[in-house]
């Protein structure tokens, strides 16, 4: 490395250490290349998909209607996304998922720090097989549960209300909420509660005040995954929703397709705009996900 | 015991104790009771009416008319040819999604496990495609194979060769089906994987290099043992994921064309909400709950573990 820089000017010369300094001391320049290449190839696979959906939605319609790949800079505009977000139905549906899934989520990390508390912290007969039963809910197929589902919402009048499709949603987060929350609680030495309740803490007190503050990237992370479970739901409303009033994004973006015919512009721009919450909240969180993840198992999945 | 002794009453710590587990049990007990209510009533109480159903004849236009069919909704089964295409693309998809999702999963993982420059750009992109919404995918992906100006027809055609909408075509469908599949889940593959990599000591390596193992031994007797908690896990979770996944198929294809692309769950939910045959739909959803229960013992026992 030292007999390479010496040939380049000095300013290149700490450019070229300080990236020396950034690899690790058994990284060869050859194996640089080839994780590169790697990662690259990769990334073309993930990323060039949505890139282009992203490119295409700042183009015109001639444009993505004509054989050609690559825009010109005449062809990029805005309209499409002026068009999607001025129309009526597309902001009630928008309206929609906030709502739900803001509830939903809401709704999911009550229930589920008081269930991951009291299975983290509390003995009592039957504590394991709640715990595991929670978890094997996860695995039933979805379209057994649906049927009956469908009959029982209808019977209890909640077809096609908010209501609905929040407690549907949030039985759908719950499980994997409580879990991955009681792995974070779990985390917290016991000798802090036992402090607290010398103090004359009660239990809830020692909830409120320790067990959520030092949890906070845990209850960040479910309440992550609940909130892209319910933003990105589309069967569960499918069935539940009737009429444009609780509709949400997934399902309205139908509103861009007839029988025959696709808007293609509009329809990929609203399905733009419908992942922009979704990645923006991801970029939040990502970094204890991927920490959550490096613990294994259900924590941080 | 000595405490005995010296206590006014001999018992009261210990009706103290008894006071204090009562009441600890209680307090545990209504804390967790939200939450088992709501599955309980949503979750359970339908699967336990889905396998009711699946003993009866129903209509959806109908629900309250139920006669008992014993076992003749899954004699029908078995002179159903839809149905057992259907079983047999849900195994094909289920072994060859998953497996490809490993494979290259794994690939992705020992690439972001290097400390390079732009890493953790890597690493966070990576996981954008596990988080977009399952009808996005399929409009980008149905997008990519339009005649005539899809992106992926428009490099076909520049090279010369057939041009058609990919979904539409019998034998191209199904493994576009899967590469939606392995498109949405290697990253999240790669990320666990990548991370149970780095819990590896980096001593064991150094060890292994001075005993003078190449990369490929240390992979083999290092990396791999270490790696297979997470790995059984990831597969059990995605084979079950998959064996039940809905929405891909039913928003890119529908099961066509010409049910080339037809899975239990797409056919399951055609029978009972579009030919409202909801004993026999509840019927085959019980087969896929036995053949998925298998594998959800594994993966709680596998999670119990600890």
């Amino acid at each position: 490395m030292a007999t390479d820089s010496s040939t380049h000017s000095s300013s290149d010369r700490s450019l070229i250490q300080r990236f020396d300094a950034w690899l690790s001391d058994d990284m060869s320049p050859r194996r640089l290349v080839g994780v590169y290449a790697v990662l690259s190839l990769y990334f073309a696979f993930l990323l060039l998909p949505v890139g282009y959906m992203l490119l295409v939605t700042f183009t015109s319609q001639e444009f993505l209607y004509s054989p050609q790949l690559i825009p010109s800079l005449g062809d990029l505009t805005v309209e499409n996304y002026l068009t999607v977000l001025q129309t009526g139905a597309f902001q009630g549906y928008f309206v929609n998922s906030v709502v739900i899934a803001v509830s939903t989520t809401t709704l999911t990390l009550v229930v589920g720090t008081l269930a991951a508390y009291s299975l983290s912290r509390f003995e009592f007969p039957g504590r394991q097989s709640i715990l595991l039963s929670f978890l094997a809910t996860q695995m039933l197929p979805l379209v057994l549960i649906l049927i009956p589902f469908f009959l029982l919402m209808f019977s209890l009048n909640l077809i096609d209300s908010y209501l609905g499709i929040v407690i549907a949603h949030s039985v759908g987060g719950i499980p994997l909420g409580t879990w991955l929350l009681k792995g974070y609680f779990d985390d917290i030495p016991t000798s802090l509660d036992e402090a607290a309740k010398m103090d004359g803490c009660s239990r809830l007190d020692i909830l409120w005040r320790i067990i959520v503050p030092l949890s906070l990237p845990g209850i960040a992370v479910a309440g992550f995954y609940t909130f892209i479970l319910s933003w990105n739901d589309y069967l569960l409303v499918s069935i539940l929703s009737q009429t444009a009033a609780t509709r949400t994004l997934p399902f309205g973006l139908q509103l861009f397709q007839s029988q025959n015919t696709v808007a293609w512009e509009l329809l990929l721009t609203a399905a733009t705009i419908t992942i922009v919450p979704v990645v923006v909240l991801f970029a939040f969180v990502q970094s204890y996900i991927v920490e959550g993840l490096a613990s294994g198992g259900m924590k941080g999945m | 015991m000595a405490t005995q002794d010296i206590s006014s009453s001999p018992l009261s710590p210990y009706v103290a104790e008894f006071k204090r587990f009562v009441s600890d049990t209680w307090l545990g007990y209504a804390m967790v009771l939200p939450a088992v209510i709501m599955l309980g009533a949503i979750i359970v109480y339908p699967t336990l009416r889905g396998i009711q159903l699946a003993f009866f004849e129903v209509s959806l236009l109908n629900p309250e008319q139920m006669t008992f069919v014993g076992l003749s909704n899954f004699g029908q089964m078995l002179s159903d040819a839809t149905f057992k295409s259907a079983l047999w693309h849900t195994v094909l998809l289920t072994a060859v999604a998953v497996s490809l999702q490993y494979l290259l999963g794994l690939g992705l993982a020992l690439a972001l496990k290097e400390k390079v420059p732009g890493a953790g750009f890597f690493r966070s992109a990576s996981m954008i495609t596990w988080v977009l919404p399952g009808i996005v995918m399929v409009i980008i992906f149905r997008f990519l194979v339009q005649p005539d100006f899809g992106p992926a027809n428009i490099v076909l055609a520049k090279l010369g060769l057939e041009t058609t909408y990919w979904f539409g075509r019998p034998g191209v469908a199904f493994p576009l089906i899967v590469v939606m599949h392995v498109w949405r889940n290697v990253p999240f593959y790669a990320i666990a994987l990548m991370a149970a990599m780095k819990s590896i000591p980096e001593t064991q390596y150094e060890a292994a290099r001075l005993d003078g193992a190449g990369p490929l031994q240390a992979f083999r007797y290092i990396t791999l043992p270490q790696i297979s908690y997470v790995s059984m896990i990831m597969i059990v979770l995605h084979v079950i994921f998959t064996f039940n996944n809905f929405d891909i198929v039913y928003l890119s294809t529908g099961g066509g064309p010409l049910g080339n692309t037809e899975v239990m769950s797409t056919y399951i939910y055609k029978q009972a909400f579009e030919q409202y045959a909801l004993g026999y739909g509840a019927s085959m959803a019980l087969v896929m709950l036995i053949i998925m229960m298998a594998f959800t013992v594994v993966y709680v026992r596998l999670e119990a573990r600890d």
